[in-house]
């Protein structure tokens, strides 16, 4: 089934023209690895702040309210140039166990930050309110760490799987 | 010694031939190569739209840099690190490849551009607009990043 979607798709116009030209996926890899450098980036930054690892930082609720709305756009950069490369190698990525497991970890890595966004949006001082809160943000933060390295690691072993 | 003679007897140390015979080393070194160069071009980045104006407005320069930088430094050790390490499994082909000559030149633009801007960074306002140089140096160091970028992922398809 997957495999006569990966066959049609192959042959449609659309991933001929892009698959004939040399420049086109370093291109847009390119620009996918420079989405992915915000995002990993900016969770980063937001995640070692809620472990309290650099305490100096504005507050939690501060960096997500700056940081999580360029996330946000990011992400829909990863998901336009990831389904140009999906068009351009359908076989590649579908048919690719790799493939499947990092889509499973941006599902997580997306639903992980939409709830910790959401926590701070209604209260900033969720994650620290209480002992248990406090713990909770930092399993929440160590999560997104995890699947931002993860994610990067599935990234580059697609390549190799 | 030729560059090319340097980069054979590279190849030929114990590290090298054990990344290039391992079917795990090389991938697992490039992972971990990526993921430094991601944070160290997201790090850049943040300072950079910063000085350009466009972005991060409300945070001080200063204060911007103290939190930045740190990210920037220790990822860039990572990835230097790593990427001596996947070059000297492959170093006489990396040495002839045009795009990893040109990630080279972009890397050292870079250096030259950072230093010079660290250098003058002390006058410049911590608040508001950044003066015509600080947005000149945070332009030319995001075009810098991103063709490293490029050069690094072109690398993949030439060798």
């Amino acid at each position: 089934m997957i495999e006569r979607f990966c066959d049609w798709l192959a042959n449609t116009r659309v991933s001929q023209i892009f698959s004939s030209a040399d420049w086109f996926v370093p291109a847009v890899q390119t620009v996918h690895i420079l989405a992915m450098s915000i995002v990993v980036t900016l969770l980063a930054m937001l995640n070692f702040r809620i472990l309290r690892t650099k305490i100096t930082d504005p507050e939690p609720a501060t960096l997500a309210a700056n940081y999580v709305p360029v996330i946000w756009i990011s992400l829909i950069v990863l998901l336009v140039t990831g389904a140009l490369l999906t068009v351009t190698e359908p076989a590649r990525e579908l048919l690719n166990k790799v493939f499947r497991v990092k889509m499973v970890l941006v599902i997580a890595l997306i639903g992980s930050t939409a709830i910790l966004r959401a926590r701070l949006q209604r209260d900033p001082h969720y994650w620290i309110n209480s002992a248990r809160r406090r713990i909770m943000g930092k399993a929440l933060a160590v999560t997104i760490l995890v699947l931002c390295i993860a994610i990067v690691a599935a990234g580059r072993l697609i390549a190799y799987a | 010694m030729t560059g090319i003679e340097i980069a054979e007897a590279l190849e030929r140390t114990p590290v090298a031939v054990a990344i290039a015979k391992s079917i795990w080393l090389f991938p697992l070194i490039e992972t971990l190569h990526v993921l430094a160069l991601i944070l160290v071009v997201g790090s850049v980045a943040i300072l950079d739209v910063r000085l350009l104006g466009l972005g991060n407005m409300h945070r001080p320069l200063n204060e911007l840099m103290r939190s930045v930088l740190p990210w920037t430094w220790s990822s860039f050790v990572v990835a230097a690190i790593c990427g001596t390490l996947l070059f000297s499994s492959k170093a006489s082909t990396y040495y002839v490849n045009v795009p990893f000559r040109i990630k080279f030149l972009c890397l050292g633009l870079a250096a030259v551009n950072m230093i010079a801007f660290h250098s003058w960074s002390r006058d410049l306002p911590n608040l508001g607009p950044m003066p015509m140089r600080a947005r000149i140096a945070g332009a030319v160091s995001l075009l810098l990043w991103l063709a490293v970028v490029g050069t690094g992922r072109w690398i993949g398809f030439t060798t």
